[in-house]
């Protein structure tokens, strides 16, 4: 980062202090209920879930360059590895954390399994290869009966427990964490995760090994005659992108208390995820940030919200399949893409490299970035 | 003196089209040797094949009379042997500067780095000027000299050039190749592969004639330069 962008108010904090108060304050979640029928609190959950998967797709898609058309798979792979090791059916019953880790490192393990024989191959064919690995493990996980009970998942899956240095403050204060039926823990649970992964991402992405994926997207040729091992380098980014997609995922199950079907995780979750990290900006976190919360709030709140006052209004009673938001939403979303595409290809907030590469416009802000140092 | 780096009956190729044909090259402390011959003789598949970027069917590559054809590309640049490779071949959406610290990516002196950043730009100072510059933005001639100085940040005792001469007014040319003479002045050995036989042979002390993956003919640069064969093929006269 440069430092005059340094010295920029951090519009972030700001917005995490929004999203940090949000629950504490009761009223505006109630409000909006109210309005909405559709807790809004909760839903942002879901939205920090999905960001963090995005933004392991980010490592690999927007750092490093390599098309991965399958990161639901690693997703799914995080929920069951949470499933198998925490569900009573089952001997382990570990607790929160500890399938938290496992879920991260076998998904991660997966990847590497994954990418070791393949990540030589370029660009369309990897795309192919993890596209295939998608399909490949929801058909696992649906036809291993005895291990994922198929089409049903597995569940329950438990609520983690809460350190006793924090039950017994709690207590005090006369509040008794109820994780089903307060959506606030998974809030600060999803939250606390999501800011870990962002801070540790904005770490990485200057560090030697950060430079070394940028440099393999740009030209892995020139990469290897700088010294740099591609080998290794794309295969730690395809780690880090397939671990985070397995914490995801694991979040994802003990949110839901269950693995939900093999279905949760297809082709099309993957393509949703891509779509988000593109419309925010590839390569870049804050645009990831972006993308996932107008892309999935879109999906999640603002079409049923659409649905629900089509219903309240009457004009449809007779159930047309045209009069419901819903059966647009898939259009309006690739009419945007397309939008995208054509007037700001980099994404809503771009990379400083790509937007250089996209926009090659030299006295524009760079230029006067560079001036003012 | 022992040559600095030896390539003796090295084979290689793509697929099933064999490119080099059992080439031997050496480079001795403090030489320019200048590679000539023409399109498609297997020039830049050298220089591939003693980088670490092409590997051998047969034969060895000697840097400081250790083997080195089966190490890894980054191994090699860690041991002083640093490519500028066909095309430039700069990262284009990196800065000029980010360009240049890539190019250190496998030196930890951060002491050692930052003194040679100077020296780069010192070299090039339209480099300089343009550091926050995106790479892909600058001319021709000005993404070649990156893409030397880029090399130089890897601090080599062995600078492989592909073709800096590559689609560039003869102006820049001369300031390349000025700069070139300034390097191996301060001690760098350099193997140069160049189309522009003339240029390079007055450049260097001694060259390879390159044709069909073998080499033909080898001499002191000054020799070639008035040797009727290769005035006749490459010089155009």
């Amino acid at each position: 980062m440069s430092p005059a962008s340094r010295k920029r108010p951090p519009v972030e904090l700001l917005y995490l202090a929004v999203l940090l108060a949000y629950p504490l304050l009761v009223y505006p979640e109630d409000a909006l209920f109210r309005l909405t029928e559709i807790s809004i609190g909760m839903q942002l959950t879901y939205i920090f879930i999905y960001a963090i998967l995005a933004l392991g797709l980010n490592v690999v898609v927007g750092f490093t360059g390599l098309l991965h058309l399958g990161i639901a798979a690693f997703f799914g792979i995080g929920a069951y590895i949470t499933g198998i090791l925490t569900v009573p059916a089952y001997p382990f019953q570990l607790g929160f954390l500890a399938a938290l880790a496992l879920s991260t490192a076998g998904a991660a393990l997966l990847g590497v399994l994954l990418g070791a024989p393949t990540l030589r191959l370029r660009g369309d064919y990897l795309a192919i290869v993890t596209l295939g690995f998608g399909e490949v493990t929801r058909f696992t996980l649906r036809n291993l009966e005895e291990i994922t009970a198929g089409t049903r998942g597995l569940n329950p899956v438990p609520a983690p427990s809460l350190p006793v240095a924090m039950t017994v403050p709690l207590h005090w204060l006369g509040i008794e964490p109820d994780w089903s039926l307060d959506y606030r823990l998974f809030y600060y649970l999803a939250l606390g995760l999501l800011l870990l992964v962002v801070v540790l991402l904005r770490n990485l992405e200057h560090s030697r090994l950060g430079r070394a994926w940028v440099a393999i997207r740009e030209d892995e040729l020139a990469a290897t005659c700088m010294g740099i091992n591609a080998a290794r380098v794309k295969l730690s980014a395809f780690a880090l992108g397939c671990g985070l997609a397995g914490m995801a995922g694991c979040l994802y199950a003990t949110t839901l208390t269950s693995t939900a079907g093999p279905d949760a995780f297809d082709f099309n979750r993957s393509i949703i995820m891509l779509c988000c990290i593109i419309l925010g900006g590839l390569g870049s976190v804050r645009g990831t940030l972006l993308g996932v919360f107008l892309l999935i709030g879109f999906d999640n709140v603002v079409a049923p919200i659409l649905d629900g006052l089509i219903q309240g209004a009457d004009i449809n009673p007779s159930g047309n399949p045209l009069l419901t938001f819903s059966n647009w939403k898939l259009m309006i979303f690739g009419l945007a893409l397309i939008l995208m595409m054509r007037f700001r290809p980099e994404g809503l907030i771009p990379s400083v490299q790509i937007e250089a590469e996209m926009t090659k416009d030299l006295p524009g802000p760079r230029g006067i970035r560079a001036e003012a140092r | 003196m022992p040559a600095l780096l030896e390539m003796q009956e090295f084979y290689a190729g793509y697929g099933p089209i064999e490119v080099l044909k059992g080439i031997s090259i050496e480079v001795r402390p403090g030489e320019i040797v200048a590679l000539i011959g023409a399109n498609g003789a297997g020039k830049t598949s050298t220089l591939m094949g003693i980088s670490g970027c092409l590997r051998p069917r047969r034969g060895r590559v000697l840097w400081e009379s250790q083997e080195i054809q089966q190490l890894p590309a980054h191994e090699i640049v860690r041991r002083g042997i640093c490519h500028s490779p066909e095309g430039r071949k700069i990262f284009p959406r990196l800065t000029v500067l980010e360009n240049l610290q890539m190019g250190a990516f496998s030196r930890r002196d951060r002491a050692g780095i930052e003194r040679d950043l100077v020296h780069a730009f010192e070299l090039f100072p339209i480099l300089a000027e343009r550091r926050t510059q995106a790479g892909g933005t600058l001319s021709g001639g000005e993404q070649q000299m990156l893409s030397v100085a880029r090399a130089l940040m890897g601090r080599p005792k062995l600078l492989l050039l592909d073709e800096p001469s590559l689609g560039l007014a003869p102006m820049i040319v001369v300031k390349i190749f000025d700069v070139v003479r300034k390097l191996n002045q301060e001690g760098m050995a350099i193997l140069l592969v160049e189309q522009a036989a003339r240029m390079a042979l007055k450049l260097a002390h001694r060259g390879y004639v390159m044709e069909i993956g073998q080499i033909t003919m080898v001499d002191k640069a000054a020799a070639l330069l008035t040797d009727k064969r290769v005035q006749d093929a490459y010089l155009g006269e």
